[in-house]
């Protein structure tokens, strides 16, 4: 902690945006930098707490008080040093973490917390401008091999830390350019696509081989990997989506989140959209395009938001944005107090772009046109009835409130259920847990079937991109583990946590 | 009668957390740093914290003494001491505590755990027969209902909660509160901060509702209606079985487990009160003499003899006036007692504003130990051959911790005088080793020579030192402190006090310097805190800015 009073003497401040009119006419990036003295000022007012919060709200156990104050004293590769030794990809999550640290940063109980997010995209950028960033190749190589399936951020994560203690990993991918949902699910406009390359050009520098177009139980066999390799990582993630299966379901214009948001990005690299529809994931055969449509974007998390930014700057006619339960609270309440993470409305920067949100509304039917093209929602408002406890229980439709609202393209961005069953899964008949899950203990990332590990989405369940890269970090150690008589020389988290405690 | 969070490592108040409020608390200076030294120089055997405990006991009869001990290997045998030195209550102090800015090294490596030093204790004091003339507590990160229920069992019948009532309040162990930035305003003197402060006193109390609850359903579950049925019933501890980490293997807990029968001398908990031997003290006769001065504020002037076991000579007096009125005490000089003889220990010890003590003869060691505005004045007797100067008058550790009040003694002191005054203004012949160390207020006239290490550690107050053999230098204990020169407000200063000593001790010592004060200005040394005179000057520019 460079200054024990910083906190008192400058307040959070984020790198100003790119004006909404400006940055709707493409999709690049619209968050600008700090400047030397933002950034210092923005460092100095973490508090160095004897009970750092931040470090059990972190997914990863990022070192946060430590990388603050290096970045307080201009320690850029000492920053650097920090931040890489708990997270690999701190370029993707300085840039599209809810930041799950800010939410337990000790400043957060009565002041705005340390704004952890930006200073750790600035460290990592900083780092690269500064070449600090550079492949670490292990010394020697244990001859065992790796095969991780899926190369979001989990799989790449567990790749990476497997590369550096000398296993040879590959990772197959069923894309034609690996990187998952960094690559394919969120925009470009939230995360730019070379910052996914650079990392994947640099861990291929490393040793790592991307096996693109090969999707594991259609055009790579299941039973050649489990003969070839040592060991194999699922990591496929959670990407079955969650359907809204009311009348009108199948007309045309009403689809998945994920199919409309990867044609984006393909389109925003100038890739063919339909171009490998057998192997690739989330295809849908034609165009879904939002321009001169009145879009509405069912479901308000982060996926909706990202719907909503895209099909503003598709040039939509109107965009309006659904959530099935109550408008949450602005700030946090008794019934989520500090440091827990708070259910508080969040407005993104796609919502900065323009959009009508609407809470308590039920969706009834899809109306179409007669043509099979869809003309028109059938909403109704929703009462929420509080139960005993204080938490909303059940709701339930308010009479009269039912309406149509016009409607040509619908996108559903209701969550997913759970990884896909069918093929690969299926083929391996691995246990699943009771939410359809891919089942393995927190404690050692292994499944029933003893040569198969599981990390992210496709064990835990939907979740954030945080939670995957910490996934797969943990998952290499039990896979290190297993192949190197039960000793890893891979940092666990809890490991982390206890030399930094002290 | 313990020190902060872990006893025997002193702790520290910086100087920018000391500001008006505490300083007026602590008698000190604001802006200057506290220091609180590790040992209590009052006490450095068991015979001296007896009478620390009769000081204690008559300055307030009300009050029970309570004595707080790290728990450790040989606690039992302390406790069995610190009973007998006849305390109320012994307080076991486990290892975990001190969550707040002591320095790591505090934290992890003072102490063990409450559990051992308690059962420890418990059984020792059974076993001497002392159990129940004395309260146990215990303390040391207690949490739950369980944990005062296994402390209960082990021999505690009073238990002290503070990190998790600190933490109900809001506390979130920041460790910062050596900082003064404690950000949700618990720890801290800013008041910016202090805004920040979120707790509510209810929430404690409902806190502590909680864990009596818990207590009362063990207590039911176990069969006891009273806490004091419970106290020292080990018998009701079991060793789990389930723990079979290969650390426990060889972990023998029967000696924690151990139960010491109670027999018919005593009881497993405190059923008697300590006699304190106050009934038949110098101070009933006082009392009885200061009648019309408690009552009516008129003027009184009684002699006494004295003798060596009148100890803490017109403290429970005080008491009394400090009862009626308050820290104003007495008009100057209302009650005057001339004693005649060799007083006891603790002579004058925490004695008020209004008394005077006048005595013929010498006093024992902690002459006027804490002061709190009485006058003293102590000479040899009139008939006595040998030069007052010369020889030692009053034992060790006088004015130990005083605050404000005077003091005339006519001779030297002994060892570790004035150590921790704060207020106080005294004049005396010539003082033993470590003289004013750790003072932080008041000023020390010493018409002779000082032994070694004087005013270590001394923060605030000044000391003149007539130091006319140049031995000065070498005995002062520089780390903390400059060597002036007197200057005029200097020379007016020792001017009043030499004046009175003169007046009220007819010291010839006195006599000599007065007569020729401006040639023996320079042979007074003025030991002056660096600290203390940072802080008068940024305050003179403050002043002087304001004008």
């Amino acid at each position: 902690m460079g200054k024990p009073t910083g906190f008192k003497e400058y307040t959070r401040e984020l790198p100003a945006k790119k004006p909404v009119q400006e940055r709707l006419n493409h999709y690049n990036e619209f968050v600008e930098k700090f400047n030397d003295e933002k950034l210092n000022q923005q460092a100095a007012r973490c508090m160095n707490c004897g009970v750092p919060f931040c470090h059990s709200g972190c997914p990863l156990g990022n070192v946060i008080p430590e990388f603050n104050d290096a970045v307080y004293l201009k320690d850029w590769k000492e920053a650097y040093d920090i931040l890489s030794s708990t997270n690999n990809f701190p370029e993707f999550t300085g840039r599209i973490c809810p930041a799950p640290c800010e939410s337990s940063c000790v400043l957060g109980i009565n002041q705005p917390p340390v704004a952890i997010e930006e200073i750790e995209k600035h460290i990592i950028e900083i780092a690269f401008e500064k070449g600090f960033v550079k492949a670490r190749t292990p010394n020697n190589r244990t001859g065992k091999k790796i095969a991780v399936i899926g190369s979001g951020p989990a799989g790449l994560a567990a790749a990476a830390q497997l590369n550096y203690v000398g296993h040879t990993v590959t990772v197959f991918e069923r894309d034609d350019v690996p990187g998952g949902l960094l690559q394919y699910g969120i925009p470009d406009f939230k995360l730019e696509k070379w910052v996914v390359q650079r990392r994947i050009k640099l861990m291929q520098e490393e040793g790592i081989i991307f096996q693109c177009n090969s999707y594991v139980g259609v055009n790579v066999n299941i039973n050649d990997l489990l003969r070839e390799y040592n060991a194999i990582v699922l990591a496929g993630g959670s990407t079955v989506p969650r359907n809204l299966d009311i009348p009108g379901r199948d007309l045309k214009g009403v689809h998945y989140a994920m199919d409309f948001l990867k044609q984006q990005n393909k389109r925003v690299a100038g890739l063919d959209p339909f171009a490998n529809p057998n192997i690739e994931s989330n295809i849908f055969p034609e165009e879904i395009l939002a321009s001169e449509k009145n879009v509405v974007v069912i479901g308000g998390g982060d996926t909706g938001s990202d719907c909503v930014g895209t099909s503003n700057r598709q040039g939509a006619k109107s965009v309006t944005q659904f959530e099935l339960l109550p408008k949450p609270p602005e700030d946090r309440t008794s019934l989520m107090p500090w440091p827990t993470y708070p259910m508080v409305l969040k407005t993104t920067s796609s919502h900065e772009e323009g959009v009508e949100r609407k809470w308590s509304i039920g969706t009834k039917e899809f109306i179409g046109d007669g043509n099979g093209n869809l003309k028109a929602l059938r909403i109704v408002d929703l009462e929420w009835k509080a139960s005993e406890d204080g938490r909303p229980a059940r709701f339930e439709e308010r009479a009269g409130s039912e309406r149509d609202i016009p409607c040509e393209l619908a996108l559903l961005a209701m969550g997913f259920v759970h990884p896909q069953h069918e093929g690969l899964l299926n083929q391996l008949e691995i246990e699943k847990d009771e939410r359809g899950n891919v089942k393995a203990s927190e404690k050692n990332y292994q499944t029933n079937l003893s040569k198969l590990f599981a990390a992210g989405d496709i064990r835990r369940g939907q979740s954030l991109v945080v939670w995957a890269i910490s996934e797969g970090r943990e998952c290499a150690r039990k896979v290190d583990e297993f192949l190197s008589n039960g000793t890893s020389l891979l940092e666990s988290r809890d490991a982390v946590l206890q030399v930094y405690s002290l | 009668m313990a020190q902060g969070a872990k006893p025997g490592e002193g702790g520290q108040l910086p100087g920018h957390k000391v500001d008006d409020w505490i300083g007026k608390t602590r008698h000190s200076t604001p802006g200057v740093g506290l220091i609180s030294p590790p040992p209590h120089h009052d006490i450095y055997s068991i015979e001296d914290l007896a009478q620390l405990i009769f000081d204690l006991k008559n300055a307030n009869r009300d009050a029970r003494i309570s004595v707080k001990l790290v728990s450790k290997a040989g606690v039992g045998t302390i406790a069995a001491g610190v009973t007998k030195a006849k305390a109320d209550v012994v307080l076991i102090a486990g290892h975990d505590g001190g969550t707040g800015a002591s320095p790591i090294s505090s934290i992890k490596h003072a102490g063990l755990p409450w559990e051992l030093g308690l059962a420890e204790t418990h059984q020792t004091l059974v076993k001497n027969k002392l159990r129940s003339r004395v309260v146990v507590q215990a303390d040391g990160q207690m949490k739950t209902g369980r944990d005062i229920a296994v402390a209960a069992l082990l021999g505690a019948e009073e238990w002290g909660i503070a990190t998790a009532a600190l933490i109900v309040e809001g506390c979130i162990m920041m460790r910062k509160c050596h900082m003064n930035t404690c950000p949700v305003g618990v720890a801290t003197q800013d008041p910016e901060l202090r805004k920040r402060f979120a707790g509510d006193p209810d929430h404690v109390v409902n806190f502590f509702k909680f864990i009596v609850q818990e207590l009362r359903e063990i207590m039911a579950e176990l069969g006891y209606k009273t806490v004091n049925e419970m106290v020292g019933q080990v018998d009701n501890l079991e060793v789990r079985e389930s723990l079979n980490h290969w650390k426990y293997k060889k972990l023998d807990l029967s000696p924690i487990l151990y139960k010491e029968p109670s027999s018919t001398y005593t009881g497993l908990y405190c059923q008697e009160e300590q006699d304190h031997g106050l009934s038949d003290i110098l101070d009933w006769k006082l009392l009885e003499a200061a009648k019309p001065a408690l009552e009516e504020k008129q003027k009184v002037k009684v002699s006494f003899p004295i003798k060596n076991t009148d100890r803490t000579a017109g403290t429970v007096l005080s008491n009394e006036i400090t009862k009626k009125y308050k820290g104003a005490g007495l008009p100057d000089d209302t009650i005057h007692f001339k004693f005649n003889g060799t007083a006891g220990q603790s002579f004058g010890a925490f004695n008020t504003k209004g008394v005077t003590l006048e005595l013929e003869g010498d006093a024992n060691d902690y002459f006027g130990k804490g002061l709190s505005g009485a006058r003293l004045v102590i000479y040899p007797p009139k008939n006595s051959s040998f030069v007052p100067e010369e020889n030692i008058i009053i034992g060790n550790v006088a004015l130990y911790g005083a605050t404000s009040g005077e003091a005339f003694i006519r001779g030297k002191a002994g060892e570790r005088f004035g150590v921790r005054n704060s207020g106080s203004n005294v004049v005396v012949e010539g003082v033993g080793d470590h003289g004013c160390e750790y003072m932080t207020g008041g000023i020390v006239v010493i018409l002779g020579d000082a032994g070694r290490n004087f005013a270590a550690g001394m923060s605030g107050g000044i000391a003149y030192l007539y130091d006319v053999n140049s031995k000065f230098r070498e005995n002062c204990n520089m780390e903390m402190v400059d060597l002036d020169e007197c200057d005029l407000n200097d020379k007016n200063e020792l001017f009043t006090l030499i004046q009175k000593h003169l007046e009220y001790t007819g010291s010839t010592v006195a006599r000599f310097i007065l007569n020729d004060l401006d040639n023996q200005l320079k042979n007074f040394v003025k030991v002056f805190p660096k600290d203390y005179k940072r802080v008068l000057l940024e305050k003179r520019i403050i002043v002087g800015t304001n004008k």
